[in-house]
């Protein structure tokens, strides 16, 4: 702040004496902090967002219907559903394009896509293929037998959408939701939505893991605060161990103790509490231990970071002051924690929202997370436009619950 | 070091590095552990033995989108690679894959249905059966109606959580014949019939999502019988386990494809692998020491009836199967499996 304040001489001044300047530009406490960052800036930008933006991008990319059926979308430019099949035209225009297709080698990529948006078109129009070798020879009963789905409108009324760079197809699909005949967006029939209820089960997983983290942590914290030195490492060591054990180790031993044979049921069946054994693996419950289980160090360092700053006279003081333990801690301690309780949570928040290894191999069909399914569309089926949309409900997710802490943290730091 | 050493050092590098250039080497991906372990020793071996062509075995999980963005990026690792035969159906038509030489695709005639394709041949074939624990049952079921029927065998059963594989079973135990199933569920309704029938079984399953798990829920008798890939049950039963496969149910057997990456740096090598491999005394290599089926037809004649017995594609076996239709399922894929989730959430 000195270099600001100090009067400025002739020489200062003076053209072509950049030197000050630049010091003065340096000075600048925000420009420092700027040039600081800059390379880990420049590493995000490369290796995390411009990857992601055009993952995400894939989500309304239609280039690959609006390079390779361009005659197709030009003849239905004017036409719209409720006129019934389109004339001869647009029916060659389509052969013309179905061949240039099969001759640019893409034909098997478009009857794909195709099929993503109406399902059992794909190998009629790798059928059709054979045909076209002369597409003005071709007449609409050839095609259409070749491609049934021709006799109706939907399939039309896709081809048409060739004519935009962008599709909204993907990202209403991820939401359980489509376009009718007259263009407007309507629930898809129940047996066909899913996606709700993944996005959904995964905010319940993520909310219940991030509560039953603060709650167990709270106590941890509080122990590990108070405990004397050899014993505050070890439990330190204790509790940082779940993080330097491989993801798969810890979840398969999860596995071994809940199975029906495993140790957790002997002791059950022992004890004669049960008559047969639980099922406790592959199941919601089996999810919770094994995610809580990673997740809880990054809680429990959070609060601890803040917990140890606290001077430990507090609570003594809170008690002096005629409130019972519970009063003092409730009414004294935990507010001065929520600083760590919310970066914690935020923390495990966002890691529980991507999990998808350990849902895979400890829960069920049915507690399967948003992530695996994002996998599956990209690894397996190839649909990468459903991907991107499933990743952009995602981020939907993360940008919501950023916007809520944000917005909690304001709210207690006005309340202060 | 006097020089002396140093010359032989230096000729010994310029010796091996010149031997290096001269070798010839192609990346073979398969599905890792012990089927990768078989493929080695059975087939690249002695094919390394034979042509010279060292080959490097990796693995992965069968995700076109790896090879998608090698070709994409220009960046090409993988040579040579098995595929499920749904994929492979994709990624020919999405020019990901080379065509079988000639000479070699000329001869389908030679292979049992399903295991040849102008972009592939069969790596392996393997079946999604019944199989129950013979120690804990000894009145097994006989066929998919058994497996259905939970008065006569009561308890728990094991299926894998999604529409492949399953609808076809659903069908199966509701009387419909294995080579029926796919006009079956072509037709109108074909499909709500199989639903229909996972309606009744459905508070008696319990699901599995990976091989493992499934093996552990019968062998801690959480489930009583359980739908299970041949070769998992075969590997038990060598460590021990009396688990018995009810071939006679009915089963589908479905392939894993060997395919030539297009555009791969050493294409010349994989054409020679699939040149040798095209010989059925080459492909019974894989089957001798793995309890899956290859594609050529006379490669029985290799094997011993011990090792015949428990593939798939075994005359004994092959009566009781239909073959996984690619074509259908490339297709349907997604809508049945969304189905299906909707289904499981109810």
């Amino acid at each position: 702040m000195t270099t600001s304040t100090r009067p400025q001489t002739a020489i200062d001044r003076a053209p072509g004496n950049w030197r000050p300047a630049f010091s003065r530009l340096l000075a600048n406490r925000d420009l420092r902090l700027f040039l600081l960052v800059l390379p880990l800036l420049a590493f995000v930008v490369v290796t995390v967002v411009v990857p992601v933006a055009q993952f995400l991008y894939r989500a309304v990319d239609n280039d690959l219907l609006a390079e390779n059926l361009p005659l197709t979308a030009a003849s239905l430019a004017s036409w719209a559903p409720d006129q019934g099949v389109p004339g001869e035209a647009s029916f060659r225009a389509l052969a013309h394009d179905i061949h240039n297709a099969r001759e640019a080698g893409t034909l098997g990529q478009v009857a794909q896509a195709l099929n993503q948006q109406i399902t059992g078109v794909r190998n009629s129009f790798i059928k059709a293929a054979l045909l076209v070798d002369e597409p003005d020879g071709v007449t609409p009963e050839e095609l259409m037998q070749a491609i049934p789905a021709l006799g109706e409108t939907p399939l039309w009324a896709l081809l048409q959408s060739a004519g935009s760079r962008w599709t909204d197809f993907y990202l209403l699909q991820s939401i359980d939701l489509e376009r009718n005949a007259g263009g407007e967006i309507i629930n898809v029939s129940a047996d066909r939505a899913i996606f709700r209820e993944i996005i959904w089960r995964t905010v319940v997983i993520s909310v219940n893991v991030t509560l039953i983290c603060i709650l167990l942590s709270l106590p941890v914290a509080h122990v590990l605060a108070n405990a004397r030195a050899p014993w505050s490492n070890l439990l330190l060591a204790l509790v940082l161990f779940p993080l330097w054990t491989s993801l798969l180790v810890r979840t398969v031993s999860w596995i071994i103790i809940l199975q029906g044979e495993g140790p957790v049921n002997a002791t059950l069946l022992f004890l004669g509490i049960v008559d047969e054994p639980l099922r406790l693996v592959y199941t919601r419950g089996s999810l919770y231990i094994a995610m809580v289980q990673v997740l809880l160090p990054l809680m429990i360092l959070s609060i601890l970071s803040v917990l140890l700053k606290l001077p430990k006279e507090l609570l003594r003081a809170a008690t002096s002051l005629g409130a019972n333990w519970w009063q003092g801690y409730w009414r004294v301690l935990l507010p001065l924690l929520s600083p760590g309780i919310l970066t914690g949570s935020a923390i495990v928040f966002v890691f529980a929202l991507g999990y998808y290894i350990t849902p895979t191999l400890i829960g069920g069909p049915r507690d399967q997370m948003l992530s695996s399914y994002v996998a599956q569309f990209t690894n397996k089926t190839l649909n990468w436009g459903l991907a991107g949309a499933l990743a952009v409900q995602l981020m939907a997710l993360l940008l919501i619950a950023g916007l809520g802490w944000a917005a909690f943290r304001k709210l207690q730091g006005a309340r202060r | 070091m006097n020089s002396k050493m140093l010359f032989a050092a230096a000729a010994f590098v310029v010796a091996t590095s010149a031997a290096a250039q001269a070798e010839e080497t192609m990346t073979a991906v398969g599905w890792g552990g012990s089927w990768n372990e078989a493929y080695d020793k059975g087939v690249f071996q002695p094919f390394t033995a034979e042509s010279g062509v060292k080959v490097t075995l990796d693995e992965w999980g069968g995700e076109l989108a790896k090879l998608r963005t090698q070709i994409e990026s220009n960046a090409i690792v993988y040579d040579f690679v098995s595929v499920e035969a749904p994929a492979l159906e994709i990624g020919c038509a999405e020019g990901l894959f080379e065509k079988l030489p000639e000479a070699v695709y000329a001869e389908k005639d030679d292979y049992l249905p399903g295991t040849i394709h102008p972009c592939g041949m069969a790596s392996d074939t393997w079946a999604t059966v019944m199989v129950y624990d013979g120690n804990k049952l000894t009145d097994g079921p006989t066929s998919w109606a058994d497996f259905w029927d939970v008065e006569k065998i009561p308890g728990k059963r094991g299926m894998l959580g999604q529409a492949q594989y399953t609808l076809e079973n659903a069908l199966m135990a509701d009387g419909v014949a294995p080579g029926e199933v796919y006009n079956e569920l072509r037709k109108e309704g074909g499909v709500d019939r199989a639903f229909a029938a996972l309606d009744r079984i459905k508070p008696h399953v319990v699901w599995w999502t990976s091989s493992t798990n499934a093996l552990q829920n019968l062998s801690a008798g959480e489930v009583v019988m359980t739908d299970l890939y041949n070769a998992r049950v075969t590997a038990e039963n060598d460590k021990g386990s009396n688990y018995k496969i009810v071939w006679e149910a009915g089963f589908f057997y479905g392939t894993d494809m060997w395919a030539i990456v297009k555009g791969a740096p050493n294409q010349a090598q994989a054409v020679k692998f699939v040149e040798f491999f095209a010989k059925p005394e080459n492909q019974a290599g894989f089957p001798k020491l793995y309890a899956y089926g290859v594609g050529h037809k006379d490669v029985e004649k290799h094997l011993t009836a011990e090792q015949l017995e428990r593939l798939p594609t075994s005359a004994k076996n092959l009566p009781y199967s239909a073959v996984y239709d690619t074509d259908f399922w490339a297709e349907n894929k997604e809508a049945l499996e969304q189905r299906f989730q909707a289904w499981l959430a109810q």
